[in-house]
Order: C-alpha cells, then structure tokens, then sequence
C-alpha cells in the first residue's frame, strides 16, 4: 500500500521546517443554512495523542456532525485526570448543493497519576436519539522516564504498533483495529513506503483509511503518530491469529549542520540522508466466541447495537394496492449483513424481497442507517393493519439478544379489482411467480371489444348518433309549422282548403259512378265556393256565380278561366232541376272541375 | 324465406363459435410455451393470434410478459401499452408496464398528470360511450320539448344537465384522443436505435435510444418517423428500430 498523502502529513507537521501556525479557513456561513444534511447526527472522538507525561495534556475533541447537543456535554469522570473544557467551534460546509454543520467541543485531559485510563463510551442525546463514542485509552508516564513496554523505543526513529480494542470479540461482531506508525520527530520526511494488507484467518477486514495524525510521547522522545484504521469482522470463532503487518520506508534525516551547503544556509534544497526501514507488528490473536444460545426465532444473524424506524404509506388502500414500507436501522454493526425478515404474521400481504441501501456515518462503515424498502400488496379488505414488524439482534456490549418492535400500523383496505394471476392452465407444477417478478400471464382470453378499433372512428357510430339529432330537427321543424299555422289563419284556410279539395275529387268520383247527380253537383258548387273564398279571402257561404264578374273580372284573369267558372256555377244551377245524367257525364265534368281548381290555386289571393 | 335467414343466422353463429374456439385453443397452446419457458415461441404464438383478428386485451398482456421474459423489453412494453389502452384500470397490466419500464431504466421521469390520469382511467371507446348516452339524454330532452312544448319547463334543468355532461364528456373523448391516440407514441425495440438529425442514413447521430424507450412521433417520411425524446430532443429513425402505437 502506498500513500502520498501520509508524506504530505508527516512533512506538513515538521515545526522545525512548517513551524508557521496553520490558519484555518473561516468556513462560509451558507446562504442558507438549509437542509442540514437529511444524514443522522453522528459523534467521532479523538485524542491527539495516546501517551502523555503526567502533568501534560491531551486534547480530547468530540466532532458532531448533522446535529450537536445544545451544552457542552459532560464527561465522566475519572480518578487522577483532570478534564478542562476548553472551548466550542462550529463550521458549515457547502459541497455540490448539500449542507453540512460540524459542532467541535474540545476537552484538555491532564493525568496527575501515571497509570492507563479507559474514558468510557460517551452518550450524547441529539435530536432525541442518543449518540455514543467508541472507549478511548490514554496512557500516563511519569516525565522522563522510560515506558516499560517501549524499551529501546526512545532510540528508535520509528516504531510499528496494532492496537486491537478488545482481545475476545463474537462472531459476526465488527470493530475497528489501528495500525500505528510512530515517527520521531527527529525524521524530516518518509517516502517510498509500503504497507502488506491485514491478513487472517477467519477475520474479514474492511478498507483501510488513514485517520488523523497526533502527537504521542514515549519516554521521553517524542513522536508523529500517522494511524491507518480498517474495520474488523470476525467469521469464525476460535484463537485467531492477525498476521504481522510489515511496513517499508524510507526516512529523511536532516544533515547535520556542518556538512550544510554554503549556498543554501537554510536547507531549503537539501535532500537529506535516506535511510530505508523496515517495520513490523507482532502477531496478534483475538478469541472470536460463539453467540449464544437461546437466540430467538427473529434472529437472523445482526450482531451490534441498533434501532428501527418504520413507515408505511399509503394506509388507505384497495385489495391489490402496494404499500411501501420504509425500515430504518441504525447503528453500529455490520450493516450490510442486517437483513429484515418478513414475519409470518404476514401472511395476508403478497411481499416481495427489500430492497436495501446502507448509507454509512464512517469512514469505516462500522455506524451508519441501512435503508430498507419492501412492498406489501395486501390480499383482502378484511385487513385493519400491519403487523408489528419485528428486528433482533445479538448485542455484544450486553452480550444478549435484544428484540425491537414496531408497532402495528392502522390501515384502511377497501374492496378493488383483484389481480388475477393464476397458473398455468396444464401446467402440473404450478410455481408462485418468482419475487421481484411481473405478474405471470392471463389464463382466460378477455374479450376482443375492448382492443377494437375506437368507436369515433368507425362511421356506424356517427350514423347511430345522427338518429338522435334527426329526431330533433324533426320534431323542431314540425313544431314550428304548427306555431307558423296557428298564427297564420289564411294559410290554415289553405291547409284545409286544400285538404278538402283533394278529398272532394276522390267524392265526385264515387258520386259520378253513383250517378248521383244531386249530390255530385253540389260538392261541385262547394268545391267553388271553398276555392274562391280561400283565393278571395271571403265567406265560402258568399261565393256565387256573380263574384266571377265582381270580383274576378276586375283582376284581369284570363278569359277562358272566367268562362270555365260560369260554365261551371251555371251546370250546378241546372243540375237542381235537371238532375239526371249518366255516368259518363257526370265524369266527363271532373276534369274540367280539376283545371277550374288549378286555375284558382294559381291565382294571387 | 324465413328459413334462409334462420339457416344463415345459424351458420354465422356456428362459424363464430369455431373461431372462437380455435382462439382459445391457440391461446392456450401459447400458455403452455409460456410455462415451458419457451417464452420467443410463446411470443410469436400470441402475435399470430393477434394477426387473426382475435386480439384481446389478455393475449396482449401476455404477449408483453412473453416478450419480457425473452428480454425484449421494448416489444413488452409496446404490448403492455396496447393492453392498456384496451383495460387502463387492469393492476396486472399497470404493474407489469411499470416493472418494464423500470427494468429499461426510462420513461419514469413521465409521470402523468391529473387530467392524464383521469382520461386515463378508462378507455377511449368508454369514455365515447358515456358521452353518447349524455348525447342521447340530451337530445331526448330537446326533441320531447318540441314534442309536448308544455313540458319544456319541467324539462329544463334535465336539458341543461345533460347538455353540461356532453360538453363535459365530448371534452373528455377529444381530450383522450388528442392525449393518448393523436401523437402516436413509438416504442425502440432494438438494443440501441439511432436517433439521426435528418431522415438520412448519413445525417449525424442526434442521439441514442434504448430497447424500451418511449418516443413521441412527431412526423413520418418514409422508412424513418421524427420523434421527440426526453427532454425536447427530437430525431429522425428508421421505423424498422420502433414499433408504433
């Protein structure tokens, strides 16, 4: 493994060459101090240095990000360290749209008794959940003297250490591991260096991450402490062996003062004297232990400390709707290993496999929030809820099995298509569709109305709906004849009149086979007098032969049509004392009658 | 004569009977590919089916899951369309739509709105039947009131709420037909279409669409139609690269 960045570190913290304070960058208050990071809060806490001589300070920093508590929060405290608060920072960052607020408390840790002190876990509430930071060791010496496991380590220009957190770990359990490099200050730079990866048996090691650099004292030397970090998961239980970890350099010394250059006076193109070194860690074991039994049905294999957030929506839903179900669960452990069995209480539900998405808090991926989302389609409308949706897990800090429950979710299931996926119709092995799958196929074919071609397309259907418009029109039009009539008196005289002249002909007819001379005549003189008077806008009672000169006369009419009128009264008038006439003379009148009635229809009125 | 018609009746109804059969049977036998996990076969089985004249909403809907199962998502997804079109309120269908549309990772971003989703809730040909019955209401009212004027007043608020729902529902069959019929959509059934700047084999590549994607046809020139992609890229392919809704 090979890192620039750890020579940039290791030569950025050289006093002697980059003695100049660091200005830190005040960070832009964000224009808005807007979405906070929708991530949880987490808390990272660091020493600046794991070793200190008594009477000497370590500064212990509680970094909170995406949320911070309100007060400084209290340390416990522990026989012979002194804890001094020294102050509160706080910065805002503002990377490709999104938001993030850092809350830094500092603390000063003063041994006044040489002696190891474990500063427990810290519990921080935020935001109403409840924030916790790893065990931190700090070790006290007395000034200028020699720590007994570091013999010989004061003249040394670099040292390599593993420290593991804990020695007994359970399978399944993850926890970090520290791969230290002390270097003198004395060194003025290291390159070309080389580090073989982490390598057991039975572990399982996530990637490694270079944490921050610190101040570390042994004895009297003082020391740059450069750590790489990775996380550990054991697999399998027993005594297993953490092989040595070899690490490869070459350190930069300064030249000593009399071989300096004249023309360079303050060393600023020296290179220095290279020294290759070559480092390794002890074997180290760890005991992985077995969970232990009684783990409950639920279980399925999460080791760590979490908490479950559950949330359902829609809860007003039809048989055959989807409900989408987010799980939450948050907290340390291996994450990615965290599975959310579904409950056999849910045997009313068609659920398919979550889908999952682990957002780590970390650089290590040891604490974060894994995301699930499952869909539960419910399978009738008797349902009234979900059923309390239930995690397990083995946590190694109480070595026991705790249960989460959430609470069972109301929902409203009302009656709805139901979806039809049957099998297969002569398929013997009937097999449900596979999770995560399309509905399978249709047993039944439906009818072909429905993929017809559409109905305004097709002119059989305009033609349908014209009957309903035709019946309209006509019924319009017919009423408003009938109010044109009814306000009209003369072209109602008309109607009529020339509704009784077409029966009237059919009644000569009949008459003149009758040879009924009385009555054929006197439909005939009728038949004159409704004309006439219709024509004339007069009494049909009034119409005699002398209207022809009175009134017809006067208008110019043709004189054969005047002289067919009186040849006509006249034949009517004798008809009363002669009435006898045959057939044939009877009907030899009616198509004269008929071209006397044409004649008058024609005429202005 | 009677006979004749009696004859010609029973024949027509025996003939559609036959052919109903050998649908069902021919539908069936596409089944059983499906569940032997001949899914091509079973695909190529349903089209003939479709080819007959025997279409229905169920052989569509099981010609996509063949086609999905072969892994053509854009020939699915142009039978899902279709089978949506014909039974818009089907869950199986939507279900299925949505599952292919996801596994070709596009056409999400479409997300409907009210009025889309309201037209979409039935078909056009219903929504042309519920205008007609408003339609026929309402004329039924008109030609009553000229029939018996007298009735007319009695009438009026019918006359005028039918004559509200044929506005209101005649909008609806041109909104539906403008919406869903008018732009025909094209569906890439080929691994990655080129979509060109010109109706051209030479014209340079405007951009490329996946199997499955949903195109808007906005023009057709011979072998290639111009569609609109997603966000306003337009282009011209070749038709053999689509199937048209």
């Amino acid at each position: 493994m090979r890192d620039s960045s750890l020579q940039n570190s290791i030569q950025s913290c050289r006093p002697k060459y980059f003695g100049r304070a660091v200005l830190f960058l005040l960070p832009w208050i964000a224009l808005a101090i807007a979405p906070t990071a929708l991530l949880a809060a987490t808390l990272t806490a660091t020493l600046d240095r794991d070793t200190v001589a008594v009477g000497e300070g370590a500064t212990l920093t509680l970094v909170f990000e995406g949320g911070a508590p309100k007060n400084p929060p209290p340390l416990p405290r522990l026989q012979n360290l002194r804890v001094t608060y020294s102050g509160q920072s706080s910065q805002f960052s503002w990377v490709n749209g999104q938001s993030t607020s850092t809350v830094t408390h500092t603390y000063v840790l003063t041994p006044v008794q040489p002696g190891d002190f474990s500063i427990p876990p810290i519990m921080v509430d935020v935001d109403g959940k409840t924030l916790s930071s790893p065990a931190i060791l700090l070790k006290a010496v007395r000034a200028a003297a020699a720590q007994p496991d570091a013999a010989g380590a004061e003249s040394q220009l670099a040292l390599l250490k593993l420290v593991l957190p804990k020695k007994q770990i359970y399978v399944g359990e993850i926890i970090p591991i520290e791969l230290q490099l002390y270097v003198r200050d004395s060194v003025q730079n290291i390159q070309q260096f080389q580090m073989s990866p982490f390598n057991a048996d039975g572990l399982a090691f996530g990637k490694t991450v270079q944490g921050g650099q610190r101040q570390a004292r042994i004895g009297n030397a003082s020391f740059s402490v450069v750590p790489f970090q990775a996380a550990l998961m054991a697999v399998k239980t027993g005594t297993l062996k953490l092989e040595p970890v070899d690490f490869s350099m070459v350190m930069v010394l300064p030249v000593s003062g009399r071989q300096r250059d004249p023309f360079d006076p303050f060393g600023m193109f020296q290179r220095g004297d290279q020294r290759r070194a070559t480092l390794s860690t002890e074997a180290a074991t760890v005991e992985v232990l077995p969970l232990p039994d009684g783990a409950p049905a639920e279980f399925s294999g999460a080791v760590g400390n979490f908490s479950l957030n559950l949330t359902a929506a829609p809860t007003e839903v039809a048989v055959g709707d989807p409900i989408t179900i987010k799980a939450q669960i948050t907290g340390r452990g291996a994450l990615d290993a965290v599975t959310l069995p579904v409950p056999a209480t849910w045997q009313d539900f068609k659920t398919y496999p979550p889908n999952s998405k682990v957002q780590a808090t970390d650089a290590l991926g040891l604490q974060g929030t894994k995301h699930f989302e499952l869909v539960a389609v419910p399978q009738n409308a008797e349902i009234k809820q979900l059923p309390p949706l239930v995690f397990t897990f083995f946590d190694p800090e109480q070595k026991a099995y705790r249960t989460l429950t959430q609470p069972a979710i109301a929902i409203q299931v009302r009656p709805g298509a139901t979806s039809a996926s049957g099998s297969l119709v002569g398929s013997k092995t009937e097999t449900p569709p596979p999770a995560q799958d399309i509905v399978t196929i249709k047993l039944r074919p439906s009818r072909s109305g429905g993929a017809s071609r559409p109905l305004i397309t097709r002119p059989l259907f305009w033609a349908v709906q014209s009957l309903p418009v035709l019946a309209w029109v006509t019924l319009l039009v017919r009423r408003r004849r009938a109010e044109s009539l009814a306000n009209n008196p003369r072209l109602r005289r008309q109607r009529q009149v020339a509704q009784f002249v077409t029966q009237s002909l059919k009644d000569l007819q009949t008459h003149a086979e009758e040879k009924n001379s009385a009555d054929f005549f006197a439909l005939v003189f009728r038949l004159l007098q409704e004309q006439l008077g219709e024509r004339l806008d007069l009494p049909a009672s009034s119409i005699t032969e002398a209207v022809v000169e009175e009134r017809l006369q006067p208008r110019g009419l043709p004189a054969p049509m005047l002289a067919r009128l009186h040849e006509l009264f006249q034949a009517c008038n004798l008809a009363r004392y002669a009435p006898v006439k045959s057939t044939q003379e009877l009907k030899a009148f009616i198509p004269r009658i008929e071209t006397a009635l044409r004649e008058m229809q024609e005429m202005k009125s | 004569m009677k006979r004749l018609a009696l004859i010609l009746i029973l024949a027509g109804a025996s003939a559609g009977d036959l052919f109903a059969a050998d649908s069902r049977a021919a539908f069936d036998a596409a089944n059983r590919l499906y569940g032997q996990g001949k899914f091509a076969e079973a695909a190529a089985s349903y089209e003939k089916i479709i080819q007959s004249g025997a279409a229905s909403p169920a052989v569509q809907f099981n010609l996509g899951n063949a086609w999905f199962k072969a892994g053509q998502f854009g020939h699915a997804i142009a039978a899902y369309r279709r089978a949506e079109q014909a039974t818009p309120r089907d869950p199986d269908v939507r279900a299925n739509l949505q599952f292919a549309r996801k596994q070709v990772g596009g056409n999400l971003s479409v997300t409907p709105g009210l009025a889309q989703r309201t037209l979409g809730r039935m078909t056009l040909n219903e929504w042309t039947l519920l205008a007609a019955v408003a339609l026929w209401s309402w004329l039924v009212l008109l030609a009553l009131g000229q029939w018996r004027p007298a009735w007319r007043r009695g009438l009026q608020s019918y006359v005028l709420l039918t004559g509200l729902a044929t506005a209101v529902l005649g909008s609806a069959v041109a909104a539906d037909w403008a919406v869903n019929h008018s732009p025909k959509t094209a569906v890439v059934i080929v691994a990655e279409a080129v979509v060109r700047q010109g109706p051209l084999d030479e014209a340079p590549a405007a951009f490329t669409a996946k199997d499955g994607a949903e195109l808007t046809v906005l023009d057709e020139r011979d072998d290639w139609l111009q569609v609109g992609g997603n966000p306003q890229r337009t282009g011209w392919v070749k038709r053999a690269a689509v199937t048209v809704l």
